[in-house]
């Protein structure tokens, strides 16, 4: 059973809709779908270091290879990045694609929200977007 | 520094009216309660500072309130973690703090890891990224948490040299960089000789804590302070949700009234007592009660502090022993209303069973309870339980805090009557078991005598140091009405202190008090 919590899911599935509708024109190889936990990766890493938010994101990688099996293909590099969602993406399912960004999402929210808290972890959030208008941000 | 003599004024006449405006070195607040009265007025603005200690001594604490205090989106301050507390665990228990204002993050407190660049490059690169990182966001504060850390590294691979070079450049960067530092290390004191980080340093912050048998007792000592003057001396300190506090050993207490230059008698709430001691107590003295257990020592200071509400005066009674309730109903059944005041904010009573507080922390609840209330009367009800409610270790404190909250409480005007437990022998007539004479200015001693078969109760003015009183021995009994001095003194006995008189006078005939024992009856 995931132990994605609905509510951050949602959120995770909000900020991935606004990211692909940003990013139809990506010049990264990362899918756009993924690029919002890249995109939250300089923020983190300025804060943990790249070996903690390399820790971060592996222990993140667990949990949701658990709930979508196709993310066992996907491994974490030295600086915290992921790879090989860029072979991945011509391999899986669309939608099966896009379900395991929002679950990696979800966790990596999750995790933040049970070290540091919900308005902690909304400001980090904040401050990878700070373009979301209060209402995208809006986590009650 | 040296004050110029008389000779050197007359050789340069007018010369302070001319003399440029020496320098002004702001100082910031840090945030802690009592610090900047240690401090001597807060942390000097652009100084570098070493905030070191044993690991749990509240260093980051410490350094997390200074800058939660300071920090500004126009005045950011920028925290470096180290090797260390990983900055994710920092956040989730610092944030538990009320000092921690999570809206200040980002923008006006900015986190920023250097663990990388320390594991894996040198000092030239730790310092250039420290510069890039300030110039970057150009931050009032900056904290680096833990330096020692980088000390280590930085001597496994480099020389002292190298060592003492990097921490120069450091400094020297941030001051011209118009921030105020603070780097945060797990020292021992016995390094401060060698290393040359407290050479360095402006301002030495050492925290410690300090086992005595069960009890630990945080401690703070300014060691070091650049351009004005410390309180010197081990400062007790408490980690609470609020953060740090400190309590200065001057217990920075600073109250508006100062005593009065023509101090009035204050009643006692006992009229023949006032009378014995030339009208009553003078305002702002320090009054002892000494007698054994059950000669009314708490009744006669509810007595005081029930004049005292009755002619307007606000109050204080600090217990240690009996509860507040006991205490106040007793109260009552001697027709004192302290109830009222209670509830109207004139009165407090402090209940204080507080194991593992020092003095001084115990002395701060009341000096904070002093001026709550704004009151002019206090009652400490008992030194001996005060001192058996603290921490084993700072009893040997005991003393020294106590005459430091008298002088400062009766110094602003406050009317102070201890009480304290002495036992009646009968060979000897001890005010205290402490040699605390120089605590009080009047001392009013209570005894048990055995007058005519039964056991009486006296008391006598000992001393008044503000003026003439009663050499009288006068009876007294505890009645609905509290204590009450009845019989004029007695001239048909000798050796009333004793305890144990002669009767000098007439025998007067006395009828036979029924034996209250029923088989004595039979």
């Amino acid at each position: 059973m995931s132990r994605v919590i609905p509510k951050l899911r949602d959120f995770a599935e909000r900020l991935i809709a606004y990211e692909t509708k940003g990013n139809k024109s990506s010049k990264t190889k990362t899918p756009a779908a993924c690029l919002a936990s890249e995109k939250l990766r300089p923020h983190l890493a300025t804060l943990m270091g790249n070996i903690g938010f390399r820790a971060l994101v592996s222990r993140v990688l667990v949990l949701g290879a658990a709930d979508v099996p196709w993310l066992r293909a996907v491994h974490v590099k030295a600086d915290g990045s992921f790879e090989g969602f860029e072979e991945l993406v011509a391999q899986v399912d669309p939608n099966e694609f896009l379900e395991g960004c929002v679950v990696l999402l979800s966790h990596l929210l999750g995790l933040l929200v049970a070290f540091i808290g919900e308005e902690l972890m909304l400001r980090l959030v904040r401050e990878a977007w700070p373009e979301l208008s209060p209402d995208n941000v809006d986590f009650s | 520094m040296k004050k110029p003599n008389d000779q050197a004024k007359s050789k340069l006449p007018g010369k302070s009216l001319n003399q440029p405006a020496k320098v002004t070195i702001r100082k910031l607040p840090s945030g802690v309660r009592g610090l900047d009265d240690i401090l001597g007025g807060g942390i000097p603005e652009f100084s570098f500072n070493i905030i070191a200690g044993p690991p749990g001594g509240g260093k980051t604490t410490l350094a997390h309130q200074i800058i939660f205090e300071n920090a500004t989106e126009k005045h950011p301050a920028i925290y470096f973690t180290v090797l260390g507390e990983p900055a994710l665990k920092m956040l989730r228990y610092q944030q538990l703090y009320s000092f921690f204002d999570q809206s200040k993050l980002g923008k006006a407190v900015r986190f920023v890891n250097l663990s990388d660049i320390v594991l894996e490059k040198n000092l030239d690169a730790v310092l250039e990224d420290i510069v890039k990182q300030v110039t970057l966001l150009n931050p009032s504060i900056v904290v680096v948490d833990s330096f020692r850390t980088v000390v280590r590294k930085a001597m496994a691979t480099s020389g002292e040299m190298e060592m003492q070079s990097f921490i120069q450049r450091l400094a020297q960067f941030l001051t011209s960089w118009q921030a105020t530092t603070f780097l945060v290390g797990e020292y021992v004191q016995e390094e401060m000789r060698d290393n040359p980080i407290f050479t360095v340093a402006d301002g030495l912050f050492w925290l410690s804590q300090v086992p005595e048998r069960n009890s630990v007792v945080r401690k703070l000592q300014i060691i070091k302070i650049r351009g004005q003057e410390s309180v010197p001396g081990l400062h007790t300190v408490r980690i609470s949700g609020a953060g740090l506090q400190a309590y200065p050993r001057t217990l920075g207490f600073v109250l508006q009234n100062k005593k009065p230059a023509r101090r009035r008698r204050l009643s006692i709430g006992i009229p023949e007592l006032d009378k014995m001691m030339g009208g009553g107590i003078l305002e702002g003295d320090s009054l002892l009660i000494a007698g054994p257990s059950g000669t009314g020592k708490s009744a006669l200071a509810s007595q005081f502090i029930a004049a005292g509400l009755r002619a307007g005066e606000p109050g204080v009674i600090a217990i240690f022993e009996e509860r507040p309730k006991g205490y106040i109903d007793r109260a009552d059944s001697f027709g004192l209303d302290l109830k009222a005041p209670l509830k109207e904010g004139r009165l407090e009573v402090i209940y204080l069973r507080p194991l593992d507080l020092s003095v001084d922390e115990t002395m701060q609840e009341i000096l904070d309870a002093v001026e709550r209330t704004g009151a002019k009367r206090l009652v400490i009800d008992s030194l001996v339980s005060l001192e058996m409610a603290l921490a084993p270790g700072f009893r040997e404190d005991f003393r020294e805090s106590l005459y430091r909250m008298i002088v400062a409480l009766t110094g602003a005007g406050v009317t102070i009557i201890s009480t304290v437990e002495v036992e009646d022998t009968f060979t000897g007539f001890s005010f205290s078991h402490y040699t605390i004479s120089f605590l009080t200015d009047d001392i009013i001693r209570l005894r048990y005598v055995e007058i005519d078969g039964q056991l009486r109760k006296v008391m006598v003015v000992i001393k008044m140091r503000g003026g003439n009183h009663s050499k009288d021995i006068r009876e007294y009994v505890i009645t609905s009405k509290g204590v009450v001095v009845i019989h004029p003194r007695s001239t048909e006995y000798h050796g009333l202190l004793t305890g144990i008189p002669t009767k000098t006078g007439p025998q007067v005939a006395q009828k036979d008090e029924a034996s209250p024992e029923p088989k004595a009856q039979k």
